[in-house]
C-alpha cells in the first residue's frame, strides 16, 4: 500500500534540502474519522518513532526540510507509507487515514529495505504479539507451523525445525535478531534450534530464496527470530507468563522486562521449560499388520506415551543499550540450555535412551547511528558472537559431542534517497568452527568461512514500487581431516553365500582409513528483481524473481558415517561409488554451486474487511544436493541387538544414503483469505502446497502434503477466542524408500479473559490442541512410525504485561 | 598392530580446479597419511556368546596392542611417542616449556604433561583408546596428536589417577597471591575439551593433594599458621568434598590432624595420607568417613613417611621413610617395615605396582628393577623379594647428572619398560617369566616414561 502523492500530503514546494529543523504534528484516524491510538508512527531512516496518544496524535520534531518518508501501522489496519515535504519554518499539521486490513501486517525488521506480509514483491510473514504467544511451542518448528508455506519436521516434540515450502535444513537459514542461530540444527533433524519463542517479539519468515539478505544459507527461506535484546528505547514494560499443558505435562515459565534511564536501555528476559514424555492416542510405533494381531491384546491400557521425548531447558539474556540522539549501540548476552530426549534414538534396551544436552552461550552487539548526511542516511551493525556445543548422552556416557563456534559481522549502509531510490548495501562476515567427536560423528569437523557484500535497492515509479538486489559470496570451507574408511557395504539382494561370510575371525582384521585436508571455495552470486504494482486502491500484484547461489555445506560435502537422527549411513557428495558399486572412493565429479531459479507471483487485496494474499511459485534448482539411497547396507558402528544369535542383521545395519546433485524442480502455492465480519468476529481461511521433484524423476523425500484449514476469532474488549481446523491431507507422492502418510484434521481452541489489574493487564487462558485425540503422523517427520503429534492436550495459562 | 603408520610419509596429493557458471565452485583435495582401524565389517556368524566376559579379544570391534609409550626427553623438550607393538616412531611433539613430568591421564589414552613452573598441563592424545558402545567395546587406533587442551591453574605439582579420574593439585602461589586449586577430569574432558572442570577453589595456597572416592573427593586443608601444625605451605588437615554441579563443596573435615601432611595413596576401601607422625586413614561408611591414625613404628625413627603407594587391587600399601619401606595395613591398623631394603648407598629412582598389583616394583639407582610380591598372613601382608633384574650393562657412574633410569608399567599385562639413559634405550621386562623380552633403540635419553593405551581392567570387584 504505497501511496506517493497521498491526498493528505502536504505538498510544499519543492524546497532545496536545508538544515533547519522541522516539526510535524499529525493525527491517525480511521476511514469512520475516529481517532486510532497506540499506532506506530515512523520516520523511515532516521530512528524516529513515536507511537500515537488516545486522541490519535503524534508529534515529530527536528527533522530534516525536504522529502520524510513516514510509515503508520497499527493492529487491524493497512500500513500506511506516504512522502511528506516539509518546507521550512512551519509546523507541519497532518492528518493520516488508516484502513482496516484483517490481515495482520507487521514489518520486517531485520531487511535493509521495507518488507511485510501487504507490502514486499517476495513473500513474507510475521508472528507477533497475542498470536505468537498462542501458536509457541517447545520448538520453533511447531511455534511457526501454522504459518501458511511453513511446515514442521516434527521430531517429537523435541526438536522440530521448520520447512518452507518443502525446504529445510542447510537451505533454511534460521537467524536470531538478522545473526546466525549457530546451532548444528541444520545437520540433523534430531538436534535442536538454539532458539526461543517464549521470549521472542517476532519471529519472521521469509519464503523463498533470501539469500540477498542472508547469504547462502538462505536459498530456500529465512526464519528470523526477533528479541528486545539490545533496547532500543527505555520505556519500561515487560511480559511474563506462567503455563500448564496437559499432555505432555509441561510447564513454562518466562518473562522479558526493558527499562532504563534517559541514556540507557536494561533489558532482561528468561524462561524455563520442563516436560515429561508426551501422550499419544495410539501406540507411538506404528506397527505392520502382523504385528498388529500379534500385538492386540496390549492395546487395551489405553495409555500411549513417545518414550524419551521429555525436554527440560531454560535461558536467560541480559542486555543493555547506550541510547543517544542518533541512535543506540548495546551489547546482550545470552545462556541457553536444553536437556531432551532423543526418540527413536533409544538403543533396542528400551531403558538405555539417548539425550541430548545442549548449551550455547550467545554475545550480540547491535547498534543504529542515523548519520543523515548528504550520502548516508543510516549505519547498522551487528555482530555476534556464539559458543554451541551439545552432547548426545548413552547409558550415561558422552557418545557424540557436536560443537560450533560462529563469529559474525554485520553492516548495513542505508543510503540516503538518491534520485528516489532507497535501499543500501550491506556487508557480512562470518566464521563457523563445526566440529564433532564421538561415535557419530558423521561429518568431519570444518570451518567455514563467508564474506559478503550485497547491495538492495527499491523505488517507487507511480503505482509500482521496483525493488532489486544483488550479492556476491566467497564461501570457503576447510576441513583438515576428512576420513574416507573402507566400507564394507552390500547390497541385501544378492545373495548371502557370496558375501563370504569366510572371514576369519580370529584374524585381526585391520584396514586403512584414507585422510584427506579438503578446502573448497566457491563464490555465488545471487541477483533479484521484484516490483509491487498498485493497479488499483486496496490491491496490489507483485512479481519477484531470482537467481540465487548456494555453496553446499560441509555436512553435504563430507559426511562419512552413521547418523542415528535420520537413520541412514551418510556420505558426502565428495565421495562417490566406484565402479564394483559398493566400495567408495573419491568422487570425479565436479563439485558446484546449487542454483535456485524462482519465480514468485503475488495477488493481494489490502484493504476493506476481506483481504486475500495469494502466491503461486515456481522453483527449479539446478544442482540440487540430496540424498540417494545406493541400494546398500552398512554397520552402523553402533549395533544394539547384540543379545544371542538371534539378531536380524538388518537391525544393526543402516541403509547407505550418498549426497548427489540433480535439477529439481518445487512449485506450488499459498493462500490466505481473511474477513473481518464485523468488530468482533473475524474469519480466516488458508491452503498451501507444494510438489518437489527430481526433474523428469522422482519425488524429493518428506514433502509436506497439502494442507488447507480455517481459524474463527472472536473478540471483544474482554474475551478473545479462536478455533483453529486444520486438514493435513495424505501425502502419496514419496521417493523410493519412503512409505506414504495418511492425512488428518487436527482442531485447536482457545479462550483467553484479559483483565486489568493495578495497571497491569493480565491474560488468563485456556487452550486446547488436537481436540478430537487424532492420530497425526507427519509425513515430513524422520521418526513418523514411532513419534506421532501429541493427543488430546489443555494447557491453561496467565499472562502479564505491564 | 601389524602395519605401522607410515605407509606414505610424502602425502600423495590430488589437486583439481572446477570452474563453472557465474559462481566459482574451486575445490582441492590433499590425501594425507591414512589412519589404520580395526576391522569393523567381520559380520555376524561368529561368536556372539556376549556373557558378560569384556575380554573378548576375538571381538570384532577391540584391538589386541602392548600399546603405547610416551618419552620425555631429557636432551629437548620433546616428547615422542613409540608403538609398543613394533618398536616403531609414532610422532615426536615439541614441547611449550621445559622443565615437564610426564604421566598418563585416567583412562592411560593420553600423555599428560606437566610444567610446574609454568602454570602448565597439557595433553597428547596417544590415539589409542577404547569408548563403551554399550552393547561392545570399541577400540581405536589412530596417530597421535598434540591436543589444544590444556590447564593453566597455578602450579600444578600433584598428579594423580584416582578411582578413574585425574586429579590435579594445583598448589597456589603465595607470592603471586594465588590460591589452591584441585582440578578432576576423564579423558571424555580431555578429548570434549570440557571448559569447566569439577573443582575446589580455596583461599590459600598450599602444597596439597587430593584423592576420590566414589562422589567424594578427600582433599587437604591448610589451616591458619596460628592454628596449624604443619610447617611452611603443607597442610595438616584433610576433608570430605561432595559434588554439587561443578564444583566440590566440603562436607566434612576428618578429627584427625595430619601434620606436615605429605604423600597419599589409596586402594579400594581406604585413603591413606603420610604425616610426621604416623599414616592417616580415611574410610567411608555410608557417606561419612572415619579416620584413624596409623602411629609411626619404631624403625621410621626420625625420618616420616613422605610418599604412600596404593592399588585398588591391593590391600596393603606401602610406603616410603627415609629411603626405608614400610608396609602399611588400613584393615587392622598396622605397620610393618619391609624385611627386604636396599642397599646402603641404593637409592630408589622409581616405584610401582605391576598392572592388578601382583608386585610391587623399585628400580634403583645401581641399574636393578627389584620385584617384590606378597602374602597375606592373619590379614597382614608380608612382601618379600622375588628377584632382581640387573637391567644395565653400563658402567653406572656415567649417569649424567640429573638424569636417573625410570620406569613404566603396563595396565593390560604384566610388562614393565625401563628407560636406561645411558644406553639411550628402552627395555621391555615380562613379569611372567622376570625376563628382558625386548628393547626399543631410541637414540636419546629419556627423562621419564608412561605407558598409555588400554587399559584392561582388573577382574573382580
Amino acid at each position: 500500500m504505497f501511496k506517493i502523492s497521498g491526498i493528505a500530503a502536504i505538498i510544499g514546494l519543492l524546497l532545496p534540502t536545508s538544515l533547519l529543523a522541522q516539526t510535524i504534528q499529525g493525527e491517525v484516524k480511521n476511514d469512520n474519522g475516529k481517532s486510532i491510538a497506540g499506532a506506530t508512527v515512523r520516520v523511515e531512516g532516521t530512528g524516529a518513532a513515536t507511537t500515537t496518544d488516545k486522541n490519535g496524535r503524534f508529534i515529530f520534531h527536528d527533522l530534516a526540510s525536504g522529502k520524510n518518508e513516514i510509515h503508520i501501522s497499527a493492529e487491524g489496519f493497512a500500513h500506511l507509507h506516504q512522502d511528506i515535504i516539509l518546507s521550512d519554518d512551519k509546523t507541519n499539521p497532518l492528518t493520516l487515514v488508516l484502513t482496516r486490513s484483517p490481515i495482520e501486517v507487521i514489518d520486517i525488521v531485520a531487511t535493509p529495505i521495507h518488507m511485510s506480509v501487504m507490502e514486499s514483491a517476495a513473500p513474507v510473514s510475521v508472528l507477533a504479539g497475542d498470536a505468537l504467544r498462542r501458536q509457541q511451542a517447545s520448538t520453533l518448528g511447531d511455534s511457526l507451523e501454522k504459518l501458511p508455506g511453513v511446515q514442521s519436521n516434527f521430531h517429537g516434540n523435541v526438536a522440530s525445525t521448520p520447512i518452507i515450502r518443502g525446504l529445510s535444513g542447510p537451505r533454511v537459514m534460521i537467524a536470531q535478531n538478522g545473526l546466525d542461530a549457530s546451532d548444528v540444527s541444520r545437520v540433523g533433524p534430531d538436534h535442536s534450534v538454539a532458539s526461543e519463542a517464549s521470549t521472542a517479539q517476532q519471529i519472521e519468515v521469509l519464503r523463498g530464496p533470501a539469500t540477498l539478505f542472508y547469504g547462502s544459507g538462505a536459498v530456500g527461506g529465512v526464519i528470523n527470530v526477533v528479541d528486545g535484546r539490545v533496547p532500543t528505547d527505555s520505556t519500561t514494560r515487560g511480559e511474563w507468563l506462567l503455563e500448564n499443558n496437559s499432555a505432555d505435562d509441561r510447564k513454562l515459565a518466562s518473562f522479558n522486562l526493558t527499562t532504563g534511564t534517559d541514556s540507557f536501555g536494561f533489558y532482561a528476559d528468561g524462561y524455563w521449560r520442563e516436560s515429561n514424555d508426551y501422550e499419544v492416542p495410539v501406540e507411538a510405533e506404528l506397527e505392520t499388520e502382523e504385528e498388529h494381531a500379534e500385538h492386540d491384546h496390549d492395546h487395551d491400557s489405553g495409555d500411549f506415551t513417545v518414550e524419551n521425548s521429555a525436554e527440560k531447558s531454560n535461558g536467560f539474556t541480559l542486555g543493555t543499550s547506550y541510547l543517544f540522539d542518533q541512535g543506540y549501540v548495546g551489547v546482550a548476552v545470552e545462556q541457553f540450555n536444553r536437556e531432551y530426549g532423543v526418540p527413536g534414538h533409544s538403543h533396542g534396551d528400551e531403558s538405555e535412551n539417548v539425550y541430548a544436552d545442549l548449551e550455547q552461550t550467545r554475545v550480540q552487539l547491535l547498534g543504529e547511528f542515523n548519520i543523515d548526511n548528504d550520502w548516508v542516511k543510516q549505519v547498522k551493525f551487528a555482530s555476534g558472537f556464539t559458543d554451541y556445543e551439545h552432547a548426545e548422552i548413552e547409558a550415561g556416557q558422552i557418545g557424540t559431542i557436536f560443537e560450533n563456534q560462529t563469529q559474525e559481522v554485520k553492516v548495513d549502509i542505508i543510503q540516503s534517497p538518491f534520485y528516489d531510490w532507497n535501499g543500501g548495501i550491506s556487508f557480512h562476515f562470518k566464521d563457523s568452527d563445526v566440529s564433532a567427536e564421538g561415535e557419530e560423528a558423521f561429518t568431519p569437523p570444518s570451518e567455514a568461512q563467508t564474506i559478503a557484500l550485497a547491495l538492495m535497492q527499491e523505488k517507487h515509479f507511480g503505482d509500482v514500487l521496483l525493488q532489486f538486489g544483488a550479492r556476491i559470496e566467497h564461501v570457503k570451507i576447510t576441513a583438515d581431516n576428512v576420513l574416507l574408511p573402507s566400507l564394507d557395504a552390500h547390497s541385501h539382494d544378492e545373495s548371502e553365500e557370496e558375501d563370504a561370510h569366510d572371514h576369519d575371525h580370529d584374524d585381526e582384521t585391520t584396514s586403512s582409513t584414507q585422510v584427506f585436508a579438503v578446502e573448497h571455495k566457491f563464490t555465488p552470486v545471487s541477483l533479484s528483481a521484484g516490483l509491487v504494482w498498485a493497479f488499483t486502491p486496496g490491491y496490489n500484484l507483485g512479481l519477484s524473481i531470482s537467481r540465487s547461489e548456494r555453496a553446499p555445506s560441509a555436512s553435504e560435502l563430507l559426511s562419512f558415517g552413521p547418523h542415528i537422527g535420520t537413520g541412514s549411513y551418510e556420505i558426502g557428495s565428495l565421495f562417490a561409488l566406484n565402479e564394483d558399486n559398493t566400495s567408495l572412493g573419491l568422487s570425479n565429479e565436479v563439485i558446484d554451486l546449487e542454483t535456485a531459479n524462482n519465480i514468485d507471483l503475488t495477488f493481494r487485496k489490502t484493504q476493506g474487511n476481506v483481504a486475500f494474499v495469494l502466491n503461486a511459485f515456481y522453483n527449479q534448482i539446478d544442482n540440487y544436493y540430496y540424498q540417494t539411497f545406493t541400494g546398500l547396507y552398512a554397520e552402523s558402528g553402533h549395533d544394539h541387538g547384540d543379545d544371542g544369535h538371534d539378531h536380524d542383521e538388518e537391525e544393526t545395519e543402516l541403509p547407505v544414503y550418498l549426497f548427489q546433485t540433480d535439477d529439481v524442480v518445487l512449485h506450488g502455492f499459498e493462500a490466505q483469505v481473511a474477513w473481518q465480519v464485523n468488530d468482533t468476529f473475524k474469519a480466516t481461511a488458508f491452503s498451501d502446497y507444494v510438489r518437489a521433484k527430481v526433474k523428469d524423476g522422482d519425488d524429493l523425500p518428506r514433502t509436506p502434503p497439502l494442507r488447507f484449514g480455517t481459524q474463527f476469532e472472536y473478540q471483544n474488549e474482554q474475551i478473545s477466542a479462536h478455533l483453529d481446523i486444520t486438514r493435513y491431507q495424505d501425502q502419496n507422492n514419496t521417493s523410493i524408500n519412503e512409505t506414504s502418510t495418511d492425512g488428518y484434521t487436527l482442531v485447536d481452541a482457545s479462550v483467553s479473559y484479559d483483565l486489568e489489574v493495578l495497571n497491569h493487564d493480565i491474560a488468563l487462558y485456556l487452550k486446547g490442541t488436537n481436540l478430537t485425540d487424532t492420530e497425526a503422523r507427519v509425513h515430513t517427520s524422520f521418526i513418523k512410525d514411532i513419534a506421532p503429534r501429541p493427543g488430546r492436550s489443555f494447557a491453561i495459562g496467565i499472562r502479564g504485561y505491564f | 598392530m601389524k602395519k605401522s603408520f607410515q605407509l606414505n610419509l610424502v602425502a600423495a596429493s590430488l589437486a583439481a580446479i572446477f570452474l563453472s557458471g557465474c559462481g566459482d565452485a574451486e575445490t582441492k583435495i590433499v590425501e594425507k597419511d591414512p589412519i589404520e582401524v580395526p576391522d569393523d565389517n567381520d559380520d555376524h556368524d561368529h561368536d556372539h556368546d556376549d556373557d558378560g566376559d569384556d575380554h573378548d579379544h576375538g571381538d570384532e570391534y577391540t584391538i589386541e596392542s602392548l600399546g603405547r609409550l610416551a618419552v620425555l626427553s631429557a636432551e629437548s623438550n620433546t616428547t615422542t611417542l613409540y608403538d609398543l607393538d613394533d618398536g616403531a616412531l609414532l610422532d615426536t611433539f615439541s614441547l611449550i616449556y621445559d622443565g615437564n613430568a610426564i604421566t598418563a591421564s585416567a583412562g592411560y589414552r593420553f600423555a599428560v604433561i606437566a610444567s610446574r613452573n609454568n602454570d602448565y598441563v597439557g595433553f597428547i592424545d596417544s590415539g589409542l583408546w577404547r569408548e563403551d558402545h554399550v552393547e561392545h567395546l570399541h577400540d581405536y587406533q589412530q596417530a597421535p596428536v598434540m591436543s589444544d587442551y590444556q590447564l593453566n591453574g597455578s602450579s600444578p605439582t600433584h598428579i594423580i589417577k584416582s578411582d578413574d579420574e585425574m586429579i590435579i593439585f594445583n598448589d597456589g602461589d603465595a607470592d603471586a597471591g594465588v590460591s589452591a586449586s584441585v582440578e578432576v577430569l576423564k579423558d571424555t574432558d580431555i578429548s570434549g575439551e570440557t571448559s569447566e572442570l569439577p573443582h575446589i577453589d580455596y583461599s590459600i595456597n598450599m602444597h596439597g593433594v587430593a584423592l576420590a572416592h566414589d562422589e567424594y573427593l578427600l582433599s587437604t586443608v591448610r589451616r591458619d599458621d596460628t592454628e596449624t601444625t604443619s610447617a611452611g605451605t603443607l597442610p595438616d588437615q584433610v576433608a570430605v568434598y561432595h559434588l554439587h554441579g561443578n564444583e566440590y563443596e566440603q562436607e566434612q573435615i576428618l578429627d584427625i590432624t595430619c601434620p606436615d601432611l605429605h604423600g597419599a595413596s589409596q586402594n579400594d576401601d581406604y585413603i591413606a595420607f603420610g604425616c610426621t607422625d604416623g599414616v592417616l586413614v580415611a574410610h567411608e561408611h555410608d557417606g561419612e568417613f572415619e579416620a584413624v591414625k596409623i602411629a609411626n613404628i619404631e624403625s621410621v625413627g626420625s625420618s616420616r613417611i613422605g610418599s604412600i603407594y596404593g592399588h585398588e587391587e591391593s590391600d596393603s600399601l606401602i610406603g616410603v621413610a627415609g629411603g626405608s619401606l614400610f608396609a602399611i595395613n588400613p584393615e587392622v591398623n598396622t605397620m610393618e617395615k619391609l624385611e627386604w631394603q636396599l642397599a646402603e648407598g641404593v637409592s630408589a629412582v622409581s616405584y610401582a605396582f605391576s598392572h592388578e598389583a601382583e608386585y610391587f616394583l623399585v628400580l634403583d639407582s645401581a641399574g636393578y628393577l627389584n620385584i617384590l610380591n606378597s602374602h597375606s598372613h592373619d590379614g597382614e601382608a608380608h612382601w618379600e623379594l622375588v628377584t632382581s633384574i640387573d637391567i644395565s650393562e653400563e658402567d653406572i657412574s656415567t649417569m649424567p647428572e640429573d638424569m636417573s633410569f625410570s620406569m613404566t608399567a603396563a595396565q593390560n599385562g604384566d610388562h614393565v619398560y625401563v628407560a636406561d639413559p645411558i644406553a639411550k634405550h628402552i627395555l621391555q621386562i615380562d613379569l611372567a617369566t622376570m625376563t628382558i623380552e625386548d628393547d626399543i633403540e631410541i637414540g636419546f635419553s629419556a627423562s621419564a616414561i608412561t605407558w598409555l593405551g588400554i587399559a584392561e581392567e582388573a577382574h573382580d570387584h
